[in-house]
C-alpha cells in the first residue's frame, strides 16, 4: 500500500486530494486567525480556496506534475522520457498519458460524458416546460438546470471536444511524432474532468447549483448562493485547459511540420486549429479575469461590481463577452476545418479556394474581437457602441459566407459519396446557414431589442451550436473513428442516427423561432398558455433527440469492440494520417514523411501529398527548406 | 518514474520531429503564454478603466492616498532586477559561471525585496480592498502582479539551484533554461511599468 501511495495513480490522487483540501482549509483559517479577523471560519472564502487546492492535490496525485517536480528538485530527468506514452489496455486511459493519441481519446470520451450530462439536464427542464405552470421543479432549480446545461455544454463539451479531435488528428496530419509539449498536453486534459466534477459538485452546495445562467452576470452572481463559487473555479480550470492546449497546438503547428509542409500545404484542419488557438490564447484570459473578479467580490468583499462603492456592473458584461463572443468561434472554427476535410475527401475534389479558406479563418479571428457588445444591445451601455458593433457583426458574415460558398464550390461536380460523415457535413451546411442568417437578423439593433431574451435567441444559438458545431463533431467522429480505433462504425446505424437527429433537432429548435418572435421569454420556468402546444411539441422532440444519441453510443461501443476492421485508408484520403496504419503505430511515423504536394489533389492523376522515402535520411531536416517559414513570424 | 519499466518493451524510438522553423519550441511557448498573460492583465485594466474613467470617481478617494515615493523606489528595485537577469544570461552565454550565479542571486534578492516592500506597503496603507472600488482596482492589479513576481521568484530559485549544481552552458541549446525564465521575468518587469504608471502616476 505504501508503494501504491507513493507512485502516481488513483490511490495517491485520493490521498492528495484530501491533503489539498485540508491544506486549503488550514491556510484560510490560519491566515484569518493571524490577522485577527472577526469571523475566523468563513465558509465562502474556505470553499473558494479549497476548490482550488483540492483539485491541485488531485492533479499532483494522479501524476501530472511528477516530471516537473523531479526537474525542479534537480533530480536527473530525460527530456524524451516516453514512459507515459501509449495505451495497451483500457486501464491506461485512466492514467496520465503523454501520447497525443491517448489524450485525444481521453478528451473525446470525457467530453461526451459531459455532453450526456448536459443533455439530461436539458431534457429535465424540457419536461418541466411540457405544459404551463409548475410541474415538478421549482423556479430556482429550473434556473440551476438551464445554467448547468449551458455550462456543461460550453466549457466541458463544445470547447474541449474539438481540442480532443485535433489532439488525435493534428500531429498525424502535419507529420509530427507528438505534440510539442506532451506533458503539458496531459495536464490540459486532466484539468477538464476537474472542471466538470466541480460543476457537478455544485448541485450539492448549500443553496443549490449556480443558477445565474452560464453568463453569471454580476451583481447577481456576487450575491448568489455558494454554488456560484463552484462555477467560477470550474471555469478557471476549463480555461487553463484550453489556453495550455492552444499554446501546444500553435507551437506544434509552427515548429513541427514535416519537411516540405509549408503553411500553404497544410490540411485545412490544421489551419482551423491554428486560427482557433490564436483566439483561445488571446480571448480566454478575459473569462478568467471576469471569474476572478467574481471570486474576489464574493470571498474578499471587493467592489468590482458594486455601484454604491464606485464599481461598474456593465463592466462585467464587457469583460465576459470579450471572451465569450470569440468563444463562439472557438466552438465552430475547428468544425469548419473538419467539414473542409470531410467534404473534400468524400466529394473527391480539391478544396475550392483553399487560400481564401485560410484567409477567411484569420479574418474571423480578427473580426471576432470587434463584435462583443452585440450581446449587450439592451444592457445599459453607451449608445454609440451599438451601431459600430452592428456593422462589424454583419461584416463577419462575409468571411463565413466565403466558407459556405467554398464548401458548395468544392462539392460542385464532385463525385459525392454519400457516406455518413458526408451526410453530417451536408446537414451542417444547411443548419448552419439557418443559424447564421438568424445571426445576421439579431445583429440588427432594432430587431435584437425586439427578440432579446426570447426563445428566438435560444433558437439562433442552438442552430449555430447544435446544427453547426455538433454536426461537425459527429462528422469528425464518423470520419476519423476508423483511424482512432481501427474499426469501422456501422453504416446503417450511422444513417439512422443522422436522420433521427436531423429531424428531431429541427422539431426541437425550429419552433423556438416562432414562439420567440411571439415573445416567449427564455430562462423562465413558466410561460403563457398560448405557447402550450408548441412547447409540448418541442419537449417531446427534445426527448426523441436525446434518445437518438443512444443509437450513436450503441454504435460506438459495439463497433469499437467488434466492428469491421478498418483499412489504413478507408476513404482514400490524401492527408498524412491516412497513410499509416489504423490505429497508428505508437510513435505515429517510423520515419517522418516528406510532403511534396497539396493535401487535396483528388482527381489529379499521380498527385501525391506525402512520401515516405527520403533520398538522404540525414539531410531530411535541412534539405527541403519549407517555404512557409516566412509565414510564421 | 517507476512506470518506465512497466512500459519498457513498447518503446520503439520516437523519430526526431522535423524542425520546420529555426525557433526554439519552449521559447515560442513562453511567448504565447505571455500573450495570454498580457490579456489577463488587460481584463483587470478594463476593470480599472471602468472604475476610474467610466464611473469617474475620484482617484484615489480621500483618506486612501497611495505612497508614490515608496512605490517609485520599489519600481527602481524591480527594474534593476531585469538588468541583473540579463547579466546572468550573458554570463552563461559567454561561459562566465560567476556572472550567471551572481546575476541570478541578485535578481532573486531584488525581486524578493520588491515583494517584501509591496507587502509592507499593503500593511501600512490603512485601507482594505473592500473599502472602495478604487481600492479594489488597486489591490487586484498590484496583487495580480505580485503573484506573478512570486511565481517568477520560485522559477528563478529552481534555475539558481541548477546553476549552482553546474547545469547550463554556453552552447546554443544548453541555456534556454535560463533564457526562458528570463523572458518571463522581463515580462513581469514591463508589466509593472504599466501597473505603476496607471495606478500611482496618472
Amino acid at each position: 500500500m505504501a508503494v501504491t501511495l507513493r507512485s502516481p495513480g488513483w490511490y495517491r490522487a485520493a490521498l492528495s486530494t484530501l491533503i489539498g483540501a485540508a491544506f486549503g482549509c488550514g491556510l484560510v483559517v490560519g491566515l484569518r486567525a493571524l490577522f485577527g479577523w472577526d469571523e475566523i471560519v468563513q465558509a465562502e472564502s474556505i470553499v473558494s480556496v479549497v476548490l482550488i487546492t483540492a483539485p491541485l492535490g488531485f492533479l499532483y496525485g494522479i501524476g501530472c506534475f511528477d516530471y516537473w517536480i523531479h526537474w525542479a528538485a534537480g533530480r536527473p530527468t530525460y527530456v524524451d522520457d516516453h514512459s507515459d506514452h501509449g495505451a495497451r489496455s483500457w486501464k491506461d486511459y485512466f492514467r496520465v498519458n503523454t501520447d497525443h493519441k491517448v489524450i485525444g481519446i481521453q478528451y473525446v470520451v470525457t467530453t461526451f460524458f459531459f455532453f450526456f450530462v448536459g443533455g439530461l439536464l436539458a431534457m429535465t427542464f424540457r419536461a418541466e416546460l411540457i405544459e404551463p405552470g409548475r410541474q415538478f421543479i421549482d423556479a430556482q432549480t429550473f434556473n440551476a438546470l438551464f445554467s448547468a446545461h449551458a455550462a456543461f455544454m460550453i466549457f466541458t463539451f463544445m470547447v474541449p471536444v474539438f481540442a480532443g479531435i485535433a489532439n488525435y488528428v493534428l500531429p498525424l496530419m502535419i507529420g509530427a511524432p507528438d505534440m510539442a509539449f506532451p506533458r503539458l498536453n496531459a495536464l490540459s486534459f486532466w484539468f477538464l474532468p476537474v472542471a466538470g466534477v466541480l460543476m457537478m459538485a455544485s448541485f450539492l452546495a448549500p443553496g443549490g447549483a449556480f443558477a445565474t445562467g452560464w453568463t453569471a452576470y454580476a451583481p447577481l452572481s456576487d450575491q448568489a448562493p455558494m454554488g456560484q463559487t463552484f462555477f467560477a473555479v470550474a471555469v478557471q480550470f476549463a480555461g487553463a485547459s484550453s489556453i495550455a492546449t492552444a499554446i501546444n497546438f500553435l507551437v506544434t503547428i509552427v515548429t513541427m511540420r514535416a519537411p516540405g509542409m509549408t503553411f500553404w500545404r497544410m490540411p485545412m484542419l490544421a489551419w482551423a486549429n491554428f486560427a482557433t488557438s490564436l483566439l483561445v490564447v488571446l480571448a480566454t484570459p478575459f473569462i478568467a479575469g471576469s471569474q476572478f473578479m467574481i471570486l474576489f467580490d464574493r470571498a474578499l468583499g471587493m467592489n468590482f461590481f458594486d455601484a454604491v462603492q464606485g464599481g461598474d456592473s456593465v463592466m462585467y458584461q464587457h469583460v465576459f463577452w470579450f471572451y465569450s463572443h470569440p468563444a463562439v468561434y472557438i466552438m465552430v472554427l475547428p468544425g469548419f476545418g473538419i467539414i473542409s476535410e470531410v467534404i473534400s475527401t468524400h466529394a473527391r475534389k480539391p478544396i475550392f479556394g483553399y487560400r481564401m479558406m485560410a484567409f477567411s479563418l484569420l479574418a474571423i479571428v480578427v473580426l471576432g474581437f470587434s463584435v462583443w457588445a452585440h450581446h449587450m444591445f439592451v444592457a445599459s451601455m453607451q449608445d454609440w457602441i451599438r451601431i459600430p458593433m452592428m456593422f462589424t457583426t454583419m461584416l463577419i458574415a462575409v468571411p463565413t459566407g466565403v466558407k459556405i460558398f467554398s464548401w458548395l464550390g468544392t462539392m460542385w461536380r464532385g463525385a459525392i459519396h454519400l457516406r455518413v460523415p458526408m451526410m453530417w457535413a451536408l446537414g451542417f451546411i444547411t443548419m448552419f446557414v439557418l443559424g447564421g442568417i438568424s445571426g445576421v437578423m439579431v445583429a440588427v439593433v432594432p430587431f435584437d431589442i425586439h427578440v432579446s431574451d426570447t426563445y428566438f435567441i435560444v433558437a439562433h444559438f442552438h442552430y449555430v451550436l447544435f446544427g453547426g458545431s455538433m454536426f461537425t463533431i459527429f462528422a469528425g467522429i464518423y470520419h476519423w473513428f476508423p483511424k482512432m480505433t481501427g474499426r469501422m462504425l456501422n453504416d446503417t446505424l450511422g444513417k439512422w442516427h443522422f436522420w433521427l437527429t436531423f429531424i428531431f433537432f429541427n422539431l426541437t429548435f425550429g419552433p423556438m423561432h416562432l414562439v420567440g418572435l411571439e415573445g416567449m421569454p427564455r430562462r423562465v420556468a413558466d410561460y403563457a398558455s398560448e405557447f402550450a402546444a408548441w412547447n409540448a411539441i418541442m419537449s417531446f422532440a427534445s426527448f426523441a433527440l436525446g434518445l437518438s444519441t443512444l443509437i450513436f453510443v450503441y454504435n460506438v461501443i459495439v463497433s469499437w469492440r467488434s466492428g469491421k476492421p478498418a483499412e489504413s485508408n478507408p476513404w482514400r484520403a490524401q492527408t498524412l494520417e491516412w497513410q499509416i496504419s489504423s490505429p497508428p503505430p505508437i510513435f505515429n511515423f517510423d520515419e517522418v514523411p516528406t510532403v511534396v504536394g497539396h493535401p487535396y489533389e483528388y482527381g489529379v492523376p499521380g498527385a501525391r501529398h506525402g512520401i515516405f522515402k527520403h533520398p538522404e535520411p540525414l539531410a531530411a531536416a535541412k534539405a527541403p527548406v519549407p517555404a512557409g517559414v516566412g509565414d510564421d513570424d | 518514474m517507476e512506470a518506465s519499466t512497466a512500459h519498457a518493451e513498447s518503446h520503439g524510438h520516437m523519430p526526431v520531429a522535423n524542425a520546420s522553423v529555426e525557433f526554439n519550441r519552449e521559447k515560442l511557448g513562453m511567448l504565447l503564454f505571455i500573450f495570454s498573460e498580457v490579456m489577463l492583465f488587460a481584463s483587470f485594466f478594463t476593470a480599472y478603466f471602468f472604475i476610474r474613467v467610466v464611473q469617474g470617481g475620484e482617484w484615489m478617494p480621500a483618506g486612501q492616498e497611495l505612497p508614490v515615493g515608496v512605490a517609485f523606489a520599489n519600481s527602481a528595485i524591480l527594474f534593476s532586477s531585469s538588468a541583473t537577469m540579463h547579466w546572468a544570461l550573458e554570463g552563461v552565454r559567454h561561459n562566465n559561471r560567476k556572472a550567471l550565479k551572481a546575476g541570478l542571486v541578485l535578481t532573486i534578492l531584488l525581486g524578493a525585496t520588491f515583494l517584501g516592500v509591496q507587502i509592507s506597503e499593503y500593511a501600512h496603507l490603512g485601507f482594505l480592498p473592500k473599502d472602495s472600488a478604487q481600492a479594489t482596482a488597486f489591490f487586484s492589479l498590484t496583487g495580480l502582479h505580485g503573484t506573478h513576481v512570486a511565481v517568477g521568484l520560485i522559477i528563478l530559485c529552481v534555475v539558481a539551484r541548477r546553476a549552482f549544481k553546474g547545469h547550463y552552458g554556453p552552447e546554443k541549446d544548453k541555456h534556454w533554461g535560463v533564457e526562458i525564465p528570463g523572458i518571463y521575468w522581463h515580462f513581469v518587469d514591463v508589466m509593472w511599468f504599466f501597473v505603476f504608471t496607471s495606478l500611482y502616476l496618472l
